[in-house]
């Protein structure tokens, strides 16, 4: 029976379906039996986070063993939030409803920058002292995982320890770690060494930052022993880790309510504004027999009708064709339907589009990212007008009418020119719609372009240029609009001041954790959502500490220069970033992975080459 | 082809599964049972189910029901209850699986326990009791009425379960006057300020014109 505060919530929110728990799949068991306690907390929404694959990864393997158990928490929405508040009820898990200081450890997944002030009020929710600094062993150890990891920097100082990398096999490792430690009565501190001995593990404490008097970084200082240099964890061998075959199932819809299988981690591209293509190098993939027999139990475990080939560039993988013709066989009889939802324009194949609309014909998405080759060549997106055209005439010959088209503004090197070249995109798919003879009969086409503003990244070659400022990207804006003449094409574009607390917060370094934190109690969460966003209060927020923006978002960071994350390894060398930069200036674009390798560095991950350059991965 | 009615629980957190996302879950669960259920013909072929007498979010029901159909002639319905209950979720606990005895048109009414946990509720029950008229204005699509509570509800008897205040109600439900016990909780809430908010409603059985239950 519920709890009659929790129904008392229910019954005042929208969709409560989101606070219950009890899915399909959701895993329950005996709390005075398991040994160690995991809560799995996603900052954001449930619909939100119940579509990321990688909680559903960890959390079956964390429960597959006995005496574990891993539980979920989202974010609550602005009406749950003020109603616990109001009832005084702490954050719990959906499983046991168990507030999530009952838990050995609480886990945070990073996966986008405007999360963060959720994490705070998570914590708060919980009532759990928001600094690792004031939290002894008597309280859940705070961890983080995630590619924001990357450079957490300026919400580190909240977290205990966060992980670098792929978590399968290190994150049972940690557990081991937190499970002996609560056994043999370790203190925080000796749980903090043993920790930092994992691969992947960083215990930002164990760091000393010293700072410059123009405010740039002096020196990262390991103490207690930790390494100077974090390096990721990495799955060597994809082959050898198996699939999820079961999901929680949400009941109330997920953003992405599918069951999907990860086909390939990793990206062979380089674009060098994706800061994930660099994060998850090497690429590798799985065997299309293993994705087949995955594919087939999870959606007779799970129920759901629709599953989808997710990577960051699914139709890189060399057996896809043969993937998906071994689905095929028992997909259409079982009622299943396969969706790819990252196509690339360059390997669009008519087979392959055959193979996937059996079922409907959704919109066509592309993302050449720019509007000119000169800048496609500048950001290594080797997509070119030749093979766009080829896919839309395959496209629209297939009863296509609707073309989507991502782009970014305020890439380096960019001109008005560039932008120009947006809209003249647009514009010649949809003269390509009407001069193709097989084209729908009697329907007309519709050109969609959706425009974000670029933020540079760490861990990739542009992790060195400034963001455009405010001003110039809604001038740019401004020019796209003039530029677009037909009806047949919509434009969106996103506000730029959320990509410029995203650049902050992405290149920012533990001077920011104050700000943070103060702007938290003004009011500021869910940042990523418009109606949430405060842009005001962060601007005076900043200005209350002395922080100046402009320095974290649009400086020109030096090639030698030590960044916020020097210390965190993710395989790629910093001489092959500082490469991949000047090329990027010279508009000279790099191969692919798998067809020649550039010689990143990551490949000193799995102790060989990253592939077999002999046979034909190319197709 | 059979048309086969499953009898299912609706409690916990299954209670708030709304009537949409319960069609879902319930074809879900179907689906992973792996029962040979029937599907619907054409372009998007999904399985065919009809639900009984939907309930309210929030609130609970001991005597819910879905209908779907099977090529099957003669189902083994002990080995649907099983296959039904390895997939449900939690809340949701298959009773009884069986045939279609009597069409949804014959349910009138429906039995309900409600539950107060606001140690206030039972001086304000008792002034209701104590009311000569009680009209309350029922919205329906096709524009709202007024209806007289005290016709349909005269007293509650009420009984203590530890801090709680219980009472039972009966009250039309079907196709012709449908209604639901949040006209009283809702009543009370305006009339008398007892929050209507987190009242335990759970109901308790269906019952047909001639006073039987629905089979
Ligand atoms: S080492 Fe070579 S093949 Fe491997 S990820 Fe780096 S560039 Fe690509």
């Amino acid at each position: 029976m519920f709890d009659p505060k929790l129904k008392e919530a229910l019954a005042r929110v929208q969709k409560p379906g989101r606070y219950t728990g009890g899915e399909p799949g959701s895993v329950y068991k005996e709390k005075e039996k398991v040994d160690m306690r995991f809560a799995f907390c996603f900052p954001d929404t449930y619909e939100v986070g119940m579509s990321f694959l990688g909680e559903k990864i960890l959390y079956e393997i964390l429960n597959q063993r006995e005496n574990w158990w891993c539980e979920r928490a989202f974010m609550p929405w602005m009406d749950m939030k003020a109603e616990m508040e109001r009832l005084e009820m702490p954050l719990y898990t959906l499983e046991s409803k168990d507030p999530l200081t009952a838990f050995d450890v609480v886990g945070f997944t990073l996966q986008y920058e405007l999360s963060y002030t959720n994490i705070l009020a998570m914590l708060d929710l919980a009532g759990i002292p928001f600094y690792s600094k004031d939290r002894d062993e008597s309280w859940p150890l705070i961890v983080a995982g995630g590619p924001c990891v990357c450079n957490a920097e300026p919400i580190a100082d909240f977290f205990d320890m966060m992980m670098l990398g792929e978590g399968e096999i290190q994150l049972p490792m940690v557990c081991e770690a937190v499970e002996k430690a609560k056994k043999e009565g370790w203190s925080k501190r000796e749980l903090l060494r043993a920790l930092a001995e994992i691969e992947g593990c960083y215990v930002p404490s164990f760091y000393n930052i010293t700072y410059k008097e123009d405010g740039r970084i002096e020196a990262i200082t390991p103490t207690e022993n930790a390494p100077a240099v974090v390096h990721k964890a990495i799955i060597r061998d994809m082959n050898s880790q198996p699939l999820p075959t079961h999901f929680v199932v949400p009941m109330v819809g997920a953003v992405h309510d599918r069951a999907s299988v990860e086909v390939l981690r990793g990206c062979v591209r380089g674009c060098r504004f994706c800061q994930a293509g660099f994060l998850y190098r090497p690429m590798r993939q799985r065997d299309s027999a293993l994705l087949d027999k995955a594919a087939q139990e999870l959606c007779s475990n799970t129920g759901y009708e629709e599953i989808s080939l997710t990577s960051l560039s699914t139709s890189d993988h060399s057996q896809l064709e043969d993937l998906l013709d071994r689905m095929d066989v028992w997909a259409g009889k079982e009622h299943v339907s396969i969706s790819l939802p990252s196509l690339r324009v360059d390997n669009f194949s008519e087979s392959l589009v055959q193979k996937t609309t059996k079922v409907r014909k959704s919109g066509l998405t592309f993302a050449p990212e720019a509007g000119t080759q000169r800048l496609r060549d500048v950001i290594n997106k080797n997509v070119t007008w030749e093979e766009i055209e080829k896919t839309c005439n395959i496209a629209f010959r297939a009863g296509y009418t609707s073309v989507k088209l991502y782009f970014m503004m305020g890439l380096p090197t960019e001109t008005l020119e560039d932008i120009e070249g947006i809209a003249q995109t647009a514009q010649r798919i949809v003269e390509l719609f009407y001069a193709n003879p097989d084209k729908p009969k009697g329907k007309s086409v519709q050109v969609t372009i959706s425009v974000a503003c670029f933020v540079p990244k760490p861990h990739t070659p542009f992790q060195f240029v400034p963001q455009d400022t405010k001003a110039q990207l809604e001038e740019k804006q401004q020019h796209l609009l003039r530029s677009v003449h037909s009806r047949k094409i919509n434009v969106n574009y996103h506000d730029s001041s959320t990509s410029f607390l995203e650049a902050v917060f992405a290149k920012g370094d533990r001077r920011l954790a104050p700000v943070i934190l103060a702007a938290y109690k003004k009011g500021c969460f869910f940042d990523g959502w418009d109606e949430c966003f405060k842009y005001d209060v962060w601007m005076e927020t900043f200005k209350e500490f002395g922080i100046d923006t402009a320095f974290y978002a649009n400086r020109f960071i030096g090639l030698d220069e030590l960044t916020p994350w020097s210390h965190l390894d993710y395989g790629v060398s910093h001489e092959f970033l500082v490469r991949e930069y000047n090329k990027a200036l010279g508009a000279m674009t790099t191969k692919p992975c798998n067809r020649i390798c550039s010689g990143c560095g990551a490949n000193k991950l799995l102790g060989g080459p990253c592939f077999d350059y002999s046979a034909n991965l190319v197709h | 082809m059979t048309t086969v009615r499953i009898w299912f629980t609706k409690t916990g957190e299954a209670s708030y599964i709304s009537l949409l996302d319960l069609q879902r879950v319930m074809g879900r669960a179907l689906k992973r049972s792996g029962l040979p259920v029937w599907y619907t013909l054409g372009f998007n072929p999904h399985i065919y189910m009809t639900f009984t007498c939907p309930l309210s979010l929030g609130q609970e029901s001991l005597v819910e029901s879905v209908d779907c159909k099977t090529e099957e002639e003669t189902p083994d319905y002990e080995a649907w209850k099983t296959a039904l209950n390895r997939v449900m979720p939690s809340g949701v606990e298959v009773f009884k699986v069986g045939p279609v005895v009597m069409k949804p048109a014959k349910i009138a009414f429906a039995d309900y326990t409600v539950r107060y946990h606001d140690p206030a509720a039972v001086q304000v029950l008792e002034q209701y009791n104590a009311l000569e008229s009680a009209p309350v204005v029922k919205k329906t699509k096709r524009g709202s009425k007024t209806l007289e509570l005290k016709q349909y509800i005269p007293r509650l008897d009420l009984r203590q379960e530890g801090e709680e205040t219980l009472f039972d109600l009966r009250l039309p439900a079907g196709d012709g006057l449908n209604m639901n016990p949040t006209l009283l909780t809702g009543y009370l809430a305006e009339q008398f300020g007892l929050a209507a908010e987190g009242v335990g409603i759970l109901r308790t059985r269906l019952i047909t014109d001639d006073g039987r239950d629905f089979e």
